[in-house]
């Protein structure tokens, strides 16, 4: 097989970095079709981008192009049903995140991909990102030691594009979601530490509340906006933070080892380690600042080297994980997301959504006993 | 009032939206019905409606989200005023909210038994201009842009809305009239149409030269709207709409300076706004899109060689700049400098 024929159903939003980051990898896949059941946005995407066929009918794409590899980049409430077509029609199959609605649906999919021997892949992009990978070679040089504890941070801006979206439409599928906002951004949170957890199933408690005022009416302002998660393993802990109202908006990853820390910060692009004093007294506290400076700065060159050679695009992650999933499609070899990981990701959010879901309820009725009624103030 | 003669104005709460609505009521315009989305902000509508308390405007909440959702809307409507369109966003998003939205309005539309009569208000955007000579004189007869997917995504879809305004009217006879408005100007607008040039972190870079600003205060735009929904013929006719006294980017900068802010500027003539166009695309092209082609030498030509432009068409429904560019300009103005942080 050279190269493959790829299609993408699906034309909202993320559907234009698949295809910048597909068409970016020439000599490994070709967009043949995109499907959307609107045909308005199916032709809009295929004109901005010159795909030559556009379909309102998936069945016909599939039957039609006979695609490789298909992309489902919908709403994730139809990702399972999509995925299994594209699988009967003989296509491996590439899912944008969340994979599915819950876990039961993930495990579904995943070992229907694995019986029909093709590669699923799932849009777990910021694990691809430069800085996760040089994350990963401090791990694997031993500078950190053996792991003892993760924080993730995620930071979400509801005034931002997609923010703006959700809370102007009643009706957006996030709302729909068991996890609403959460499902759509927790698992970037998971994806990126379930590697240093080896537990099958960590112990997980978690709680959500809402920060914001109620304006609507409606269940937009059901939408959790902070959230909070501890996962515990054997040996590896972990503090999981949603936070829609820190700012600066954040997306980081500490990794605290036993020998040196380690801080990965996505949206700025740096990975540096925070190293063990090695000098003694005042001057052992006098000297980190000047180490961290050096490494922020290294940071910056390293970066500029990658910007000069033009490999520092906005969703660079977005392209490694393509060029590595079609990699495994053309050896036959292990997909770069395991597909252990994928359904651990499903199961931790599934308990982390009823502990939220929980301990908002709780909140609820504890609000409701604390501001009585005027009937029962009298 | 009989079954069908309720005016449906999509989009009230925009900033063309609010004016529309002060027009309408002004002119003791009967039947005006305004459509909001859920939760939406309507401060400066509801501040429109107390200014006219006698008024039978009625508000109702629901979208163009779907084709039923559109339906729901139609109820006695005789006319609607399409204003409704994503300004900015992802692609995705601007199509969404102004091609589906159209199309779901229009499948709605088309179900009835009665049709109403659409006045649609598209944009000067949809000309392809970029080929054209220096000077040319824009009127509705200019073509149409030929590749939208090198100009801006709003300029796309506004395009792609038209045309299938005008597939359902050939299509479906759905009574049809288009307005084309210039650079929309005034009080809660923005401060400069790209025309003009852009404001980048600590300066503007002015592009628009002596190049005439085709200018339509937001009350003479709105006025336009009124007097195309009691005059046109709905039968897929088109008018550009910008007011009669038009000035200059210079000019416009000018007064802007003098009244709002002296901006730091840097002036770039035409030439040497192609050659960094011509650079920013070649780096675009060699770094794979690494930075995105903001200028590209097809959108330069488009925005910055200068046109003149011609409203005598719609002059022939008897539009008057109700409001002159210098009174605009100051009314403009004083609200930025108002609401400018110094």
């Amino acid at each position: 097989m050279g190269e493959l024929k790829v299609a993408i159903v699906g034309c909202g939003k993320i559907a234009d970095g698949h295809v910048e980051e597909i068409q970016k990898l020439g000599h490994l896949a070709r967009i043949v079709a995109v499907c959307d059941r609107e045909m308005v946005m199916a032709r809009q995407l295929a004109v901005r981008y010159g795909v030559p066929n556009t379909y309102d009918d998936y069945d016909a794409m599939l039957r039609t192009e006979k695609p490789d590899v298909v992309h489902v980049t919908t709403p994730p409430q139809v990702h399972k049903d999509l995925a299994m077509k594209a699988i009967d029609a003989g296509a491996h199959v590439f899912v944008e995140k969340p994979l599915t609605l819950d876990y039961a649906a993930s495990r579904a999919l995943v070992e229907y991909a694995d019986r029909a021997k093709k590669k699923l892949g799932v849009g777990y992009s910021y694990h691809f990102e430069p800085h996760a990978e040089e994350l990963r070679n401090l791990v694997r040089a031993g500078a950190i030691g053996d792991v003892v504890h993760l924080e993730s941070f995620y930071g979400y801006d509801l005034s931002g594009a997609f923010g703006k979206a959700l809370l102007g439409d009643p009706s957006h599928w996030v709302h729909a979601m068991p996890g609403k906002l959460l499902q759509n951004t927790l698992d970037h949170a998971l994806a990126k530490i379930v590697e240093f957890i080896p537990d099958e199933r960590p112990e997980i408690t978690a709680f959500g509340s809402l920060r914001r005022e109620a304006r609507f009416g409606d269940r937009r302002d059901e939408l959790c906006d902070e959230a909070r998660i501890v996962i515990r393993g054997q040996r590896v802990t972990s503090y999981v933070t949603f936070s829609a109202h820190a700012r600066p908006v954040a997306h980081t990853l500490r990794v605290y080892g036993t020998k040196n820390t380690a801080h990965l910060d996505y949206n700025n692009r740096t990975c540096t380690l925070e190293r063990t004093p090695t000098l003694p007294s005042a001057v052992g506290r006098l000297t980190p600042a000047f180490e961290n400076a050096l490494a922020f700065a290294a940071q910056g060159f390293r970066n500029m080297r990658r910007f000069s050679r033009s490999k520092f695009h906005f969703f660079a992650g977005l392209g490694l994980m393509f060029e590595r999933y079609y990699e495994s499609i053309l050896k036959d070899s292990e997909p770069p997301v395991a597909h252990r990981d994928i359904l651990r990701v499903a199961w931790m959010l599934d308990r982390i959504f009823a502990e939220v879901d929980a301990s908002l309820t709780t909140s609820k009725r504890r609000d409701t006993s604390s501001n009585p009624t005027e009937a029962e103030a009298r | 009032m009989n079954a069908a003669s309720k005016i449906l104005v999509t989009g009230p709460n925009g900033f063309l939206g609010v004016a529309l609505i002060e027009r309408l009521l002004a002119r003791d315009t009967p039947g005006v019905v305004a459509v909001v989305r859920a939760g939406s902000d309507r401060k400066r509508l509801d501040a429109v409606i107390a200014r006219h308390p006698k008024s039978d405007i009625q508000i109702v909440t629901g979208s163009l989200a779907t084709v039923a959702e559109a339906s729901k809307l139609l109820e006695g409507v005789g006319t609607i005023l399409h204003l409704a369109a994503a300004l900015r966003g992802p692609a995705a998003e601007i199509f969404l909210g102004t091609v589906v939205a159209s199309k779901n309005l229009l499948e709605a539309i088309v179900a009835r038994r009665e049709r109403p009569r659409i006045v649609l208000v598209s944009s000067f955007g949809v000309y392809g201009v970029a080929d054209l000579p220096k000077g040319h004189v824009v009127d509705e007869s200019t073509p149409l842009e030929p590749h939208p997917e090198r100009r801006d995504h709003y300029s796309h879809a506004k395009l792609r809305q038209e045309e299938l305004f005008f597939e359902y009217h050939r299509k479906h006879g759905v009574p049809l009239t288009v307005l084309r408005p210039g650079a929309i100007y005034g009080p809660n607008g923005g401060a400069f149409s790209g025309r003009v040039g852009l404001q980048l972190p600590g300066f503007f870079l002015f592009l628009g030269g002596k190049n005439l600003l085709p200018l339509s205060y937001v009350d003479n735009c709105a006025e336009a709207i009124c007097l195309a929904a009691e005059h046109a013929r709905f039968d897929g006719d088109i008018y550009n709409v910008h007011d009669d006294e038009l000035i200059d980017c210079g000019e416009y900068l000018h007064r802007y300076r003098r009244d709002v802010s002296p901006l730091r500027v840097v002036k770039m003539p035409y030439p040497a706004a192609m050659v960094m166009s011509k650079a920013v695309e070649w780096y675009h092209k060699h770094s794979r899109g690494q930075l995105p082609a903001i200028f590209t030498p097809y959108k330069t030509r488009t925005t910055w060689k200068g046109n003149r432009f011609s409203n005598a068409k719609l002059k022939g429904l008897g539009f008057n700049q109700l409001v002159s560019t210098d009174e605009g300009l100051r009314r403009t103005f004083e609200h930025l400098r108002a609401s400018s942080p110094s």
